[in-house]
């Protein structure tokens, strides 16, 4: 445990003079804001950018508080991903590139607790981003477009981190099993599109699936839970914690140079 | 005339910190630019990169521009 709060406490270090701590919640922050702001404007942006003759007349619904979150939340699970990715495609292996890896494991230090440490501080780091962001997006929504159901809100949010954690999970797994960031940042991005892809378009054979958990995240805010919200939840915390130990299991086999 | 100058009173305060969080994102690039002695390709393309893409070219910067030294 000691062990572990030393390399926690390196890696926060880490994540500071790598800049991490700072780009990744301005950025989802920066998209979060954007996306009540947009929807606010874009009766006046269409009005003023669109090749539309004089005199014509843009009839828009008012968008509803809750879908102005949900589609926050959708831009998180697009842009918001890759950004993820981004910022963990290398976290382990270019620190065994580089020989860090190597310099760090001489010590007396587990292996379990080296990438266990590095997990959890790519976690706070990623659900601290998502709250920030999403706070940004709850405040401007109730500013612009009307109050939100704080509960709702709340749960769609603690939904969404467990999505983001399962991609960060993978991400970390990928820099474990290969040597090149890109390899890892493609095939993780590529099994979390594939998870959310199977699970919109066989909703009823895939129910449990973890990739329902986006969408679950959305129904919360938009009203319609699905009967399997419990058994999507517990899905989406098994399958992080089968990555994780995937990931440990081929770190303590992994050679270092 | 008269009515775009009123949206933009109105426009200006709800997007002010837009403008701030990119700021912030520009010039702390700028900075680590700046006090890097190596980054992957000409630091002047760099400056273009992280001043002109919009809040992924600083992203790009911290990623892949720079070394970790």
């Amino acid at each position: 445990m000691s062990q572990w709060m030393i390399i926690w406490r390196k890696e926060l270090l880490e994540l500071a003079r790598s800049y991490k701590l700072l780009w990744l919640p301005l950025v989802f922050l920066l998209l979060g804001v954007s996306q009540p702001i947009v929807t606010y404007f874009l009766p006046d942006i269409l009005a003023n950018a669109g090749n539309f003759p004089q005199g014509t007349v843009i009839e828009m619904p008012k968008p509803q508080s809750g879908e102005v979150l949900a589609q926050t939340l959708q831009q998180y699970g697009m842009i918001g991903s890759l950004i993820v990715a981004l910022g963990f495609m290398g976290a382990v292996s270019s620190e065994r590139n580089s020989g860090a890896a190597s310099m760090i494991l001489v010590k007396p230090i587990s292996r379990s607790a080296y990438l266990l440490a590095k997990w959890t501080a790519m976690l706070v780091l990623v659900w601290g981003s998502l709250t920030i962001g999403y706070l940004g997006a709850w405040y401007y929504t109730s500013l612009l477009i009307g109050e939100v159901d704080a509960i709702r809100a709340i749960q769609a949010l603690l939904v969404f981190a467990l999505w983001l954690s399962v991609i960060g999970t993978l991400m970390i797994a990928g820099s474990v099993w290969l040597r090149s960031g890109a390899a890892a940042a493609f095939s993780a991005l590529g099994l979390a599109i594939l998870l959310s892809l199977t699970a919109s378009f066989l909703p009823s054979a895939l129910a449990w699936s973890p990739g329902q958990l986006p969408g679950l995240a959305s129904g919360f805010l938009l009203g319609s839970i699905p009967d399997a919200a419990g058994m999507i939840i517990i899905a989406g915390a098994v399958l992080t914690a089968a990555i994780l130990y995937a990931a440990v299991w081929r770190m303590r086999r992994m050679e270092l140079p | 005339m008269n009515e775009s100058t009123m949206e933009l009173s109105k426009l200006l305060p709800i997007i002010a910190p837009l403008f701030v969080i990119q700021l912030i994102l520009v010039i702390v690039a700028l900075v680590a630019l700046a006090k890097a002695s190596q980054t992957r390709g000409p630091k002047w393309l760099w400056v273009l990169v992280i001043v002109f893409v919009n809040i992924i070219g600083p992203v790009l910067f911290f990623v892949v521009g720079r070394r970790n030294d």
